[in-house]
């Protein structure tokens, strides 16, 4: 460095990302950091571009729900069941009631699944070593479960539209009911682990909050909008399947701070055990496919559906001109509406705090960047 | 304090608890019966032939275009040993490019491939993973024997039982092998 | 005679390497075994029964490893910042004593000398993260530096309580005063001190702020590799063992042990280390990192007012020669009113507002 008639300081800019730990992916932040506050950062999007959308629209039908499984990798059941809802709504199918069933129960024991990841790489980006590994655990169970009925720990393809592919195996309430308590206890030791600890409370309260109005304004949904104080639910609000049938709490906090969202996480994951509980005491027996013709081809029109991700509201728009393909398909992602609030929430805090409020938006890039 | 306290037990508490790791080269896990593995081209004993007559259904329904098939006039037909009338000459999988959706399965409509418990094929090259007929035949049987694989449609598909179902109503074996893919049909059941 | 010193100085550090070699391939076992376990794994298995031999393979790994200087990097500062960061942690061996007879020199200033030897490791933090022309490693030397400097007061402070206890800064001196009564009881609080302030000092979870790996990606070291790399390895490793040896010495009554012949002092003085280790290792299972400023304000705001109480509170016992239980029921409450400070402040709002958000839940379908 040469001495220079004047010292004048200037912002340091960091890039963090596409390659770093903590950015649940490959998700790139550039933060002007003045000392350790960042002054500014700038999000970037797209290392994971796929062109799903379009993908969509040289596929069959069938084959879009492979494409929707690799979306939001972590809940593939949700993501496969908007597109079939979608494609239902249009062809007006009605789903046997069994199907229904088993699609919630898979739906919400991936929405299980999805936040115990989340718990796990959220201690890990407050620089807690063990929950990942307790998370991990107790997913595992999950997934043997989800490979014992699909076939697949992670890209099911199961769900089709009309139904669900095949019958669940037939010891599988007995399974699920015994996964569940093991569930139970190994969240309730992750709880113990994490939740109440003094530095993670310091390290997470009162950090990244946004109000309930800029999070509207934003375009928040899920558990990044309930943290904030909005009773917003799909599941309540605009029930499908058979949501309108059970009885659950959506768990609501008050301050959108990091905390808050990692709170509504773990108690939604104990909601969802209720919900699944439910479930196996109500299914019917019956089919599990409704009479369709081989190839779906969905009337000329078009068609919004909806439904609550783990990461929010999960939105299809598919557009058909009759055809066995869509003419369009448009994707409303939750992970990207959570990621527009970043300048907001990011500014002002500590380069220590980027990572902790990136990770409790709990973003997935597949999904993001599609 | 209190809740660093009960962190601390929550993890010292494992210290002496069973580590949940298995070690995997070693040990195995249990694989699932309905696990989705590479696909594999099932054997028809009765006929000492493959089910598959390369119809080209899974070839076109495939999501990534992994497959590729030829067909040819099956000469056990001739000889009246099978029910098929075409029977497939080349097939192959590029397994790099399978994505394990089960597709293929699905649309098959003679019973003909299926999801092998295949997955372990960690390598230091690119080169092998086209798997050819032969290949995919032997993963094929290897399943079959293995897990048990019953057709899900045996009276059409397998030469052994559609012959004999022939016989009984007199009339010429080929008939059987023209029945074009039922559109009403839904999917067959992957499981035995 | 100056030959035969010399001789056995050279013999001594010899062993001193050797040792603190295979000291740090345990550890490093050590930790990832207990992690492992901690966290349900079994941790290393493969090299050697029990993975034993698997610390080698890493140092052989690294050891081979293509040593890679970034091309902006100051290359004078880049090689010599390892080196500055290990010198001391060797050096401190001079003075640490296994028993009455297993040291290299008895120094009647040791604890001093420990104290003051140290320190330097944090010049090689700063000039390792300045010469990487890196980013992330600047940050990470910067934080080093504020972490080291600040929670250097409180190691001294709560060693200067033992320190007048003992009467001395004699490491035999004060491993024999506690012939009777280790000063674990006697300074429950100078114990809490020094631990919290020594593990900072090494940068170990819950303090890991310069290495923070899930920030700014290992801080100072994120451009080394190699061998370099395993110069920093090596020395932080040393470092830690030496502040649980400390804790040993100081607190733990080092190689006292009731009924037990002498020749069993090093062996008992490397048990109690261990499980001061184990503790630590237990501590980065367990927590989160704090933030920098949180650090730097636990630091500043509760440690060091709290050895400064610590010291007071033992200048009283001793003025007024009160019996020593009285400085550990006070040092117990001081500990107590702490916890019961941070419960009120932290936990309780917070369990306080969580039990809200429960009852917030909704249930009720809107608009049905």
């Amino acid at each position: 460095m040469t001495t220079e008639k004047q010292q004048e300081t200037v912002e340091l800019l960091l890039n963090m990302g596409p390659q770093h730990p903590a950015t649940h992916g490959v998700f790139r932040m550039v933060l002007w950091i003045d000392g350790e506050r960042v002054v500014d950062v700038e999000p970037h999007i797209g290392y994971l571009h796929r062109g799903s959308e379009k993908l969509c629209e040289g596929e069959s039908y069938a084959q879009i729900v492979t494409l929707f499984d690799r979306l939001d990798y972590i809940a593939n059941f949700n993501n496969e069941l908007v597109v079939c809802r979608a494609a239902e709504k249009l062809m007006g199918v009605e789903v046997p009631e069994r199907a229904q069933y088993i699609r919630v129960i898979l739906c919400e024991l991936n929405r299980i699944a999805s936040h115990l990841l989340f718990y796990g790489t959220y201690g890990l980006d407050a620089g807690a070593m063990t929950p990942v590994l307790y998370a991990f655990r107790e997913r595992e169970r999950i997934q043997n479960l989800f490979e014992a009925v699909s076939g697949a720990r992670m890209m099911h393809n199961f769900f089709r539209i009309g139904g669900v592919n095949e019958d669940v195996p037939p010891d599988f309430g007995q399974r699920v009911r015994r996964i569940m308590g093991e569930l139970r206890r190994g969240m309730e030791e992750c709880d113990r682990l994490l939740s109440f600890n003094e530095i993670f409370l310091s390290r997470t309260r009162g950090i990244g909050a946004i109000d309930a109005e800029t999070a509207i304004d934003y375009g928040l949904t899920g558990p990044n909008l309930r943290a904030c104080g909005v009773p917003y639910d799909v599941r309540k609000d605009d029930p499908y399947e058979v949501y309108d049938r059970l009885e659950f709490d959506v768990p609501v906090a008050e301050h959108g701070d990091c905390w808050d969202r990692y709170w509504l996480r773990v108690q939604e994951m104990y909601q969802s055990l209720h919900i699944v509980e439910q479930c196996l005491e109500q299914m019917p027996e019956g089919p599990v496919m409704a009479q369709l013709r081989r190839i779906a081809r969905p009337p000329k029109g078009e068609v919004f559906v909806h439904c609550e991700n783990p990461r929010g509201d999960l939105g299809v728009y598919l557009v058909s001109d009759g055809g066995p393909k869509p003419y369009r398909v448009k994707v409303r992602p939750p992970s990207f509406c959570s990621l527009m609030p970043l300048k907001h929430l990011m500014r002002g805090c500590y380069v220590a705090d980027c990572v902790v409020i990136l990770g409790s938006i709990d973003i997935v890039l597949g999904e993001v960047d599609r | 304090m209190l809740a660093t306290l009960k962190g601390l037990v929550t993890t010292l508490a494992w210290a002496f608890r069973k580590p949940v790791t298995a070690q995997y080269p070693k040990q195995h896990l249990p694989i699932q019966p309905r696990y989705m593995g590479f696909p594999a081209l099932l054997w028809d004993d009765t006929a000492g032939e493959p089910f598959c007559t390369g119809c080209m259904v899974c070839v076109r329904e495939c999501p990534t275009q992994c497959m590729k098939a030829e067909m040819k006039d099956n000469p056990l037909q001739q000889e009246g040993k099978s029910h098929r009338r075409k029977i497939i000459e080349r097939f192959e999988i590029n397994w790099n490019r399978c994505i394990l959706c089960g597709i293929c399965v699905e649309v098959c409509n003679f019973d003909a491939i299926e999801m092998s418990h295949v997955h372990e094929l960690g390598g230091y090259a690119r080169a092998g993973s086209r798997v050819t007929l032969q290949e995919l035949l032997k993963y094929g049987r290897e399943f079959q024997e293995r897990s048990g694989w019953k057709p899900s449609n045996p009276e059409k598909n397998v030469a052994g039982v559609a012959l004999a179902k022939e016989k009984e109503k007199r009339q010429p074996a080929a008939a059987a092998s023209r029945s074009e893919p039922a559109s009403s049909n839904p999917s067959p059941g992957k499981e035995s | 005679m100056i030959g035969r010193e010399v001789a056995l100085a050279a013999a001594g550090l010899v062993a001193l390497f050797v040792g603190l070699s295979v000291v740090v391939l345990s550890l490093v076992w050590l930790e990832r075994k207990f992690l492992g376990r901690l966290q349900g794994r079994i941790g290393p298995m493969r090299v050697g029964p029990f993975g034993l031999l698997q610390p080698v393979a890493d140092a052989v790994k690294l050891i081979l490893k293509e040593d890679v200087v970034p091309a902006w990097a100051d290359k004078g500062l880049f090689w010599i910042a390892p080196i500055l960061m290990f010198v001391p942690s060797f050096m401190v061996w001079v003075t640490i004593p296994f028993s009455r007879d297993l040291v290299i020199r008895n120094l009647d200033m040791g604890l001093f000398y420990f104290i003051a030897v140290s320190v330097v490791s944090v010049v090689g933090l700063v000039m390792a993260g300045w010469s990487s022309a890196s980013k992330y490693a600047i940050l990470g030397g910067l934080r080093s530096a504020a972490q080291l400097v600040s929670y250097e007061i409180p190691v001294i402070m709560a060693v200067l309580g033992v320190v007048m206890l003992a009467g001395s800064m004699n490491l035999l001196t004060v491993v024999d005063k506690q012939a009777s009564v280790p000063y674990i009881l006697v300074q429950p609080l100078g114990l809490a001190v020094f631990l919290i302030a020594g593990v900072a000092e090494v940068g170990r979870t819950p303090f890991d702020i310069y290495p923070a790996e899930s920030e700014i990606v290992g801080g100072p070291f994120v451009e080394y590799s190699g061998a370099h790399w395993a110069i920093f390895f090596l020395a932080e490793y040393i470092n830690t063992f030496v502040v649980a040896l400390l804790v040993t010495l100081l607190f733990l009554g080092g190689w006292q042990w009731p009924h037990l012949p002498g020749v069993w002092a090093p062996v008992v003085v490397l048990v109690k280390t261990y499980l001061v280790v184990m503790v630590i290792f237990w501590f980065r299972a367990t927590f989160p990192r704090l933030r920098i400023d949180q650090l730097m304000a636990f630091g500043w705001q509760v440690l060091i007012p709290l050895s400064f109480v610590n010291i007071v509170l033992t200048g009283i016992q001793l003025y007024y020669r009160w019996p020593s239980w009285s400085l550990s029921l006070m040092s117990l409450g001081i500990i107590l009113a702490m916890a019961y400070w941070q419960y009120r402040t932290q936990t309780a709002p917070a369990q306080a507002l969580a039990r809200s958000y429960s009852q917030r839940a909704y249930s009720q379908r809107r608009g049905a």
